[in-house]
C-alpha cells in the first residue's frame, strides 16, 4: 500500500484472504469495483468497517451481470437482508462464491438458492417455470413450458416427491461436469 | 390475524415474545382442557385486555414479523444447513456434513422487528404455510408449549455444533483450516466470526502453555502463509491475456474460451521446453563457442525461414550443429550425456504432466455415463454466468429454446424409425466411414510415394540451388493441404448422417480427424526412420530440417484456413449468401490442429531441439489471430455441447494417440538407430542410449560413485526389474478396477434407497395427514359448506376462525351434555364466539382497507352472518338449558355489548375514510344486527322470568 491511503488494514486483508477465495490484490480491485458503483456512497476508507450497503438496482448494473437472466436471484441470495442491499462483505462473498476456485459444494449449494425463487429449499415446479421463462425469454407455450417442467423434475427427482430437494440437485449437479465452468463469473 | 388460522400454524416471532406467552399461560390456568388450537387461547388473551381496536394491529405484526424473518435468514432457506425458523430444523433435510454448520447466535439476535410484511407474492405465503403445516402435522399434538421446549432444545444444539465446530477446526492444520473456512457456505460475517473465535481459542490455548517454541511455530506458519499470498498474487499478476479471456469467454461462452485455455496451455508447455532445451543444451555450446561453424559457400539466401535448410542446417537450430565433445570451461560438460538427459527428462515431465492433468479434468468432470436428466441440465445447470454479451444472451437464449423444443419433438420422432429406415441409417454410417478411413489412408499412401520421389531427387549436398530448396516444400505443403482439405469432406458426411446426439456426431468427427492426422504422421515417421536415416550421411538434421518445415507451413496454413474458413465463408454469409449464415467457431476442429501442432513439435524435440521457440512464436500469433478472427468473423457456437466433458477428451486425445506416438518415435530413434557418423552428439556411437553405458564404464573408475553403477546393472538393464515392475502395476491396476466395481454396485445401491426412501417419506407425510384431517374433518364437515357461500375470498380466514370457534362450543356444549355444567365452559366459548367474530371483523376492516371498499358489503354482511349464527348458537343452548339461565342471559347481554360496540366501531371506521356509498349498507346492517340482538336478550330475559 505504501503512500496511498489505506483502504484496509492488513488484519482485514488477512481476514478476506483467509475466508474468501480472493488475494489482497483481488480484494482491493473488487473495492474498487464496488465504489464505482456508487462512489458518493462508499468511501474509500474501509478500515472501521462502515456499514454501507449498495442497492441491487446499482450492483446490477455491473457489466459482468447486467446480462445475466438470475442477476436480481444472486444479488437476493447474498445480501444479507433478503432484499438484495449487498454490503461491501457481501459482495466479496458474492463473487468469492462464484470464482473459479470456489468448491463444487460451495457453488452447488448457492446454485440452488439461487434457482429457489420462493425460498422453500425445494426447486418445485414454480421454480422450474420461472428458471425456464428467464432463460427463454418467455417465449414458449405455456403448455410447452409444463412439459419441459414436469419432464425436467421428472427426470431429477430421485425420491417421487414432484421437486427438487437439494440432494436431487446435487446429483444432477454431478453429472452435469460443465457447471462447475458455467456457474462462473469472472471479475 | 391470518397468521392464526388453520390451527397450528407455528409462529416463532410469537414464542418469542415474552409478554405473550406468560398472556396465554395464564389463561390457560383459568381454561383447564387442552385446546388443540393455539388460536382459542391467543383469543382468550386478547379479549380479556380488551383491545378491540388494537387488535388488528398486534394480530398482524407476528405475520409480518415471521415473514421477516425468513426473509432475513437467507442462509438457512435450503437444506437446513441451520435454520433460523426454531422448531422446524428437526425435519428439514439434513444433508450436510457437520462442518456446514452456522454460528447461531448472530440469528438469535436479531429481535423478532416489527415490519411491514415484504410484498411478497401471495403464492410464497401460501407455501410456508403448507410447509409449516406440514412440520407442525408432525408435532405430537402441536402443544405450544411442546413447541417452546423444543426451540430451546434447538438453540442449545446449535450452539453445541458451533462449538464443535470451532473445536473441529482448531484441531485442524492452518492450511486445512483456512480451506475449511473458506468452503462454509455461509457469509463472510459468519466466516469471519468463526476465523476469530477459532483464532482467540487458539491464541487462549497458547497462552496457557506458553512456549517460545510454540510462538515461534506460529510465527513461522504466519509468514509461510503470507509468502504463499504474495505468490499467488504474483502469479496472478504474470498471467496472461487475462483481459482478452474474459472478453472471450463474455462474448462466446465456456465452450470457446476452452480452446484459448487449452492454446495457452499448450504454450506454456512450450516454453517449458524451450527454456529447459536453451538452458541445457544450446546456452553451454554457445558459451564454449559462440561462432556457428557453417561452410564459407553458404550465405542466407531468405528462403531459409520457409525450408529451414541452407545456412541453418549449421547451426545450434538441428541436431547436427552440436557437438560430441565435453566442454571443459570452468566444469567439465558433457554434450552428450546433457543432450541425451535434457530430452528425456523433458519427455518424462511431459508424459507426467499430460498424465495429471488428464487425471485432474476426469476427476473434475466426472460423469457417470447418464444422458438421461438432459433438460434438467438443460434448465439448470447448461446456462453460462460468464456471459456478458448484450447479443450473445439473446442468441444463447434462442438456442436453448430451440434445443428444448427440439427435444420435445425428438421424443415422439424417435419411435417413428421402421426397419427399413434403421437399415438405411446402418448404411450411411457403414458407407461414411468407410469413405472416410479410405481417405486418410490414401493420404498416407500418396504421401509415402511423394517422399519417395522427393527422396530420389534430393541430394547430400551441402548447398543447394535455390529450386533445389524450394522443392523441399512441396511435401509440407501436400501433407498441409490435405490436413485443411479433407476435415472439410469429414465435415460433409457428418452433414449426411442422421445422429440421434450431437455428441456422437462430434465425437465421431473427431475419431475421423485424428485417424487422417495419425496416419499422416506414421507414413512420414517411417520414411523419416526407413529412408531417411539410410540415405543421408547427417540425416537427423534432415529429419529436422521436414520438421521444421512442416511447422512453418502449418502455421501459413493454420492462418489462410482461419482467413478462408472463416473471413471468407463470414463474407459470403453476410453479403452473397444469407442462407449460410455468419459462421460459427468450430471448437472440435481447431483443437485438432493445435494438438497436431504440438505433436510435431514433440516429435521435432530430438532433432531440432530449438523447435519450441517456433511453436511459441507460432502459438503466440495464433492466439492473436484467432482472437480476432473470433470476434470479427464469427458467431457464438449454436449448440454449446458439454464444453468441460470435450475439453476432457482432448487432452486425453493429446495424450493417447498423440504424445505416447511422438514418444515412442523418439525412443525408437533413441534406441534403435544409429545416428549419423559425422555430425551432432552422438557420432560414432551404435545407438543414443548407448552414451548411459560409455557414461557408467567411465563411472566405475571413479570411487565413490559404484552405487550408481550398480543400479544401472542391476535395475536399468535388468530384465527381472522390469517384469516385477510391470506385474505390480497389473496387480495394482487389476484392485482398483475391482473397487471402483464395488463402488459403482455402491452408488446403485445407495441412489435406490434414496428412491425409496423418498417413498416412504411421502407414503407416511400422507398417513399423518389423512390422520390429522380426519378428526377435525368428522366436525366440521356440515358446515364446511356455509364457508363457500361467503363472498370475499380473503375473509375466508376469518371465517374458518369463526367457523373453528362454533365448532369449539359445539364441544363444550357435548361435554356439558354428558357431564357436568360448569358454567365458566359457557362463558369460555361464548368468549370464544365474540372473539371469532372480532376477529372477522378484525379481518373485514382490514380489508377495508387495504382493498379500497371494493365489495365491502358483501364480506360484510357475510361476516356477519357468521357472527350471528354463533351467537344464536349460543343463545340457543342458553335457552335449552334452564338451569343455565342467569350465566347464559348475562353473556348474552355481554354479546349485546359487543354487537354494539362493533356496530359503532363500523360507523366509526366507516366515517374515517369518508366512503358515503359504502356507508349505508354496512353499517345499517351491524345497526340492525346490534337492535336484533338486544330484542333477543329482551326476549330471554322475558322468558327467563
Amino acid at each position: 500500500m505504501g503512500n496511498k491511503q489505506t483502504t484496509f488494514t492488513d488484519e482485514q486483508l488477512e481476514a478476506f484472504q483467509d475466508c474468501t477465495f480472493f488475494t489482497r490484490k483481488e480484494i482491493l480491485r473488487l473495492h474498487g469495483r464496488y465504489r464505482e458503483l456508487a462512489p458518493h456512497l462508499v468511501p474509500l476508507d474501509y478500515t472501521n468497517n462502515p456499514d454501507i450497503k449498495v442497492p441491487l438496482a446499482l450492483i446490477v448494473t455491473m457489466p459482468e451481470l447486467k446480462e445475466n437472466p438470475f442477476r436480481d436471484r444472486i444479488v437476493e441470495t447474498f445480501s444479507e437482508d433478503g432484499h438484495g442491499n449487498l454490503s461491501f462483505n457481501d459482495f466479496v462473498d458474492m463473487f468469492s462464491a462464484l470464482c473459479e476456485t470456489s468448491p463444487r459444494e460451495l457453488k452447488t449449494i448457492y446454485a440452488f438458492k439461487i434457482y429457489d425463487f420462493n425460498r422453500d429449499s425445494f426447486i418445485c415446479k414454480d421454480d422450474m417455470k420461472r428458471t425456464l421463462n428467464k432463460l427463454t425469454k418467455g417465449e414458449l407455450t405455456p403448455e410447452e413450458v409444463t412439459l419441459v417442467c414436469d419432464k425436467s423434475i421428472e427426470e431429477a427427482d430421485l425420491d417421487g416427491d414432484s421437486k427438487l430437494s437439494f440432494s436431487d440437485f446435487e446429483n444432477m449437479v454431478s453429472k452435469a461436469p460443465d457447471f462447475l465452468s458455467n456457474f462462473h463469473v469472472r471479475i | 390475524m391470518t397468521s392464526y388460522s388453520n390451527g397450528g400454524l407455528f409462529n416463532p416471532a410469537y414464542h418469542d415474545s415474552e409478554t405473550l406467552e406468560s398472556d396465554r399461560r395464564s389463561s390457560s390456568k383459568s381454561h383447564p382442557h387442552t385446546n388443540p388450537y393455539a388460536r382459542g387461547e391467543r383469543a382468550d388473551t386478547h379479549y380479556a385486555t380488551g383491545q378491540n381496536s388494537g387488535d388488528d394491529a398486534v394480530g398482524r405484526v407476528p405475520w409480518g414479523g415471521w415473514q421477516e424473518e425468513s426473509w432475513r435468514g437467507r442462509e438457512s432457506i435450503p437444506m437446513g444447513l441451520i435454520s433460523t425458523r426454531p422448531g422446524s430444523p428437526p425435519w428439514q433435510h439434513d444433508l450436510n456434513h457437520s462442518t456446514f454448520q452456522i454460528p447461531p447466535d448472530s440469528q438469535y439476535d436479531r429481535s423478532p422487528s416489527v415490519r411491514l410484511p415484504p410484498a411478497t407474492s401471495g403464492n410464497m405465503t401460501m407455501r410456508w404455510r403448507g410447509m409449516t403445516m406440514r412440520r407442525m402435522s408432525m408435532f405430537p399434538n402441536g402443544d405450544p408449549n411442546h413447541v417452546a421446549f423444543t426451540e430451546d432444545a434447538i438453540r442449545n444444539e446449535m450452539e453445541n455444533e458451533e462449538q464443535n465446530l470451532v473445536k473441529e477446526l482448531v484441531a485442524m492444520s492452518t492450511r486445512d483450516r483456512i480451506r475449511a473456512i473458506r468452503d462454509l457456505p455461509v457469509s463472510f460475517d459468519e466466516k469471519k466470526h468463526i476465523r476469530s473465535q477459532v483464532l482467540a481459542f487458539k491464541s487462549s490455548k497458547k497462552s496457557r502453555q506458553f512456549t517460545c517454541f510454540a510462538d515461534c511455530s506460529e510465527n513461522m506458519s504466519l509468514s509461510f502463509r503470507r509468502c504463499g499470498y504474495s505468490i499467488r498474487s504474483a502469479r496472478q499478476t504474470l498471467q496472461l491475456w487475462q483481459g482478452i479471456m474474459k472478453e472471450i469467454g463474455g462474448t462466446f461462452g465456456t465452450s470457446v474460451l476452452s480452446y484459448f485455455v487449452f492454446l495457452k496451455w499448450l504454450l506454456m508447455f512450450n516454453i517449458f521446453s524451450f527454456l529447459v532445451n536453451f538452458g541445457f543444451i544450446t546456452i553451454p555450446l554457445l558459451v564454449y563457442d559462440p561462432s556457428p561453424n557453417i561452410p564459407p559457400n553458404v550465405s542466407f539466401r531468405g528462403l531459409e525461414i520457409l525450408t529451414g535448410a541452407g545456412y541453418f542446417n549449421n547451426t545450434v537450430m538441428y541436431y547436427g550443429g552440436y557437438s560430441n565433445e565435453t566442454l571443459v570451461g570452468l566444469v567439465e560438460y558433457n554434450m552428450q550425456l546433457a543432450y541425451f538427459f535434457t530430452i528425456a527428462v523433458y519427455m518424462v515431465l511431459c508424459g507426467i504432466a499430460l498424465i495429471f492433468s488428464m487425471a485432474s479434468s476426469f476427476r473434475t468432470n466426472y460423469v457417470l455415463a447418464d444422458t438421461s436428466s438432459n433438460s434438467a441440465w438443460q434448465l439448470l445447470c447448461s446456462w453460462d454466468f460468464n456471459i456478458t454479451n448484450e447479443r450473445a444472451v439473446r442468441q444463447h437464449k434462442n438456442n436453448l429454446r430451440v434445443q428444448l423444443k427440439e427435444s420435445l419433438s425428438e421424443k415422439a420422432q424417435r419411435e417413428l424409425l421402421t426397419l427399413s429406415k434403421k437399415l438405411k441409417h446402418f448404411g450411411v454410417y457403414l458407407g461414411s466411414w468407410l469413405l472416410s478411413t479410405g481417405l486418410a489412408v490414401g493420404c498416407g499412401g500418396s504421401i509415402y510415394y511423394l517422399c519417395q520421389y522427393e527422396q530420389q531427387r534430393a541430394t547430400d549436398a551441402a548447398n543447394w540451388s535455390l529450386l533445389q530448396e524450394a522443392e523441399t516444400l512441396l511435401v509440407p505443403f501436400v501433407v498441409s493441404l490435405m490436413n485443411l482439405v479433407i476435415p472439410l469432406f469429414y465435415s460433409l458426411f457428418n452433414k449426411f448422417e442422421p445422429y440421434s446426439s450431437q455428441r456422437r456426431q462430434i465425437y465421431a468427427l473427431v475419431v475421423r480427424n485424428v485417424l487422417l492426422k495419425m496416419s499422416i504422421l506414421a507414413v512420414l515417421c517411417y520414411y523419416w526412420m526407413n529412408v531417411v536415416a539410410i540415405k543421408f550421411s547427417c540425416w537427423e538434421s534432415m529429419v529436422g530440417q521436414a520438421l521444421y518445415r512442416l511447422v512453418i507451413v502449418d502455421f501459413l496454413f493454420l492462418m489462410l484456413g482461419s482467413f478462408f474458413g472463416e473471413f471468407l465463408s463470414n463474407v459470403i454469409g453476410r453479403r452473397l449468401l444469407p442462407r449460410l449464415g455468419v459462421p460459427e467457431f468450430d471448437v472440435a476442429r481447431n483443437v485438432l490442429e493445435i494438438i497436431y501442432a504440438q505433436t510435431l513439435a514433440w516429435i521435432g524435440i530430438y532433432f531440432s531441439p530449438l523447435l519450441p521457440a517456433i511453436q511459441i512464436l507460432k502459438f503466440f500469433i495464433l492466439f492473436y489471430l484467432k482472437k480476432v478472427s473470433l470476434t470479427q468473423n464469427c458467431q457464438p457456437p449454436r449448440r454449446s455441447g458439454r464444453a468441460a466433458q470435450m475439453q476432457t477428451i482432448f487432452i486425453a486425445l493429446l495424450f493417447f494417440p498423440f504424445f505416447v506416438g511422438a514418444l515412442s518415435m523418439v525412443a525408437y530413434t533413441a534406441w534403435s538407430l544409429t545416428p549419423s557418423e559425422h555430425c551432432g552428439p552422438f557420432r560414432g556411437l551404435t545407438n543414443t542410449f548407448s552414451v548411459v553405458g560409455v557414461w557408467m564404464e567411465y563411472l566405475e573408475k571413479i570411487p565413490g560413485s559404484q552405487w550408481a553403477v550398480w543400479i544401472y546393472q542391476n535395475v536399468i538393464r535388468s530384465e527381472i526389474f522390469y517384469f516385477l515392475i510391470s506385474l505390480i502395476i497389473i496387480v495394482t491396476i487389476y484392485i482398483f478396477w475391482q473397487v471402483t466395481q464395488g463402488r459403482k454396485h455402491l452408488i446403485g445401491l445407495l441412489r435406490k434407497q434414496i428412491v425409496n426412501e423418498g417413498k416412504d417419506k411421502s407414503f407416511l407425510l400422507d398417513k399423518l395427514q389423512n390422520l390429522q384431517k380426519s378428526k377435525p374433518d368428522q366436525k366440521s364437515k356440515q358446515k364446511n359448506h356455509k364457508k363457500h357461500s361467503s363472498g370475499g375470498q380473503s375473509n375466508s380466514n376469518a371465517m374458518f376462525q369463526a367457523l373453528l370457534a362454533r365448532q369449539q362450543l359445539e364441544e363444550e356444549e357435548e361435554r356439558r351434555g354428558v357431564g357436568g355444567v360448569p358454567d365458566i365452559s359457557t362463558s369460555s366459548a361464548l368468549a370464544q364466539a365474540v372473539q371469532a367474530r372480532q376477529r372477522a371483523e378484525g379481518q373485514e376492516r382490514d380489508e377495508y382497507y387495504r382493498t379500497g371498499f371494493s365489495e365491502n358489503p358483501v364480506n360484510t354482511s357475510s361476516a356477519l352472518t357468521q357472527a350471528m349464527q354463533a351467537r344464536r348458537r349460543v343463545e340457543e343452548d342458553g335457552a335449552d338449558d334452564a338451569q343455565d339461565l342467569p350465566s347464559s342471559v348475562s353473556s348474552v347481554m355481554m354479546q349485546v355489548m359487543q354487537a354494539r360496540q362493533r356496530a359503532e366501531e363500523v360507523d366509526r371506521s366507516h366515517r374515517v375514510p369518508a366512503h358515503p356509498q359504502n356507508l349505508a349498507p354496512a353499517g345499517s346492517s351491524a345497526l340492525i344486527q346490534a337492535m336484533l340482538a338486544r330484542q333477543q336478550a329482551q326476549n330471554e330475559y322475558d322468558d327467563g322470568y
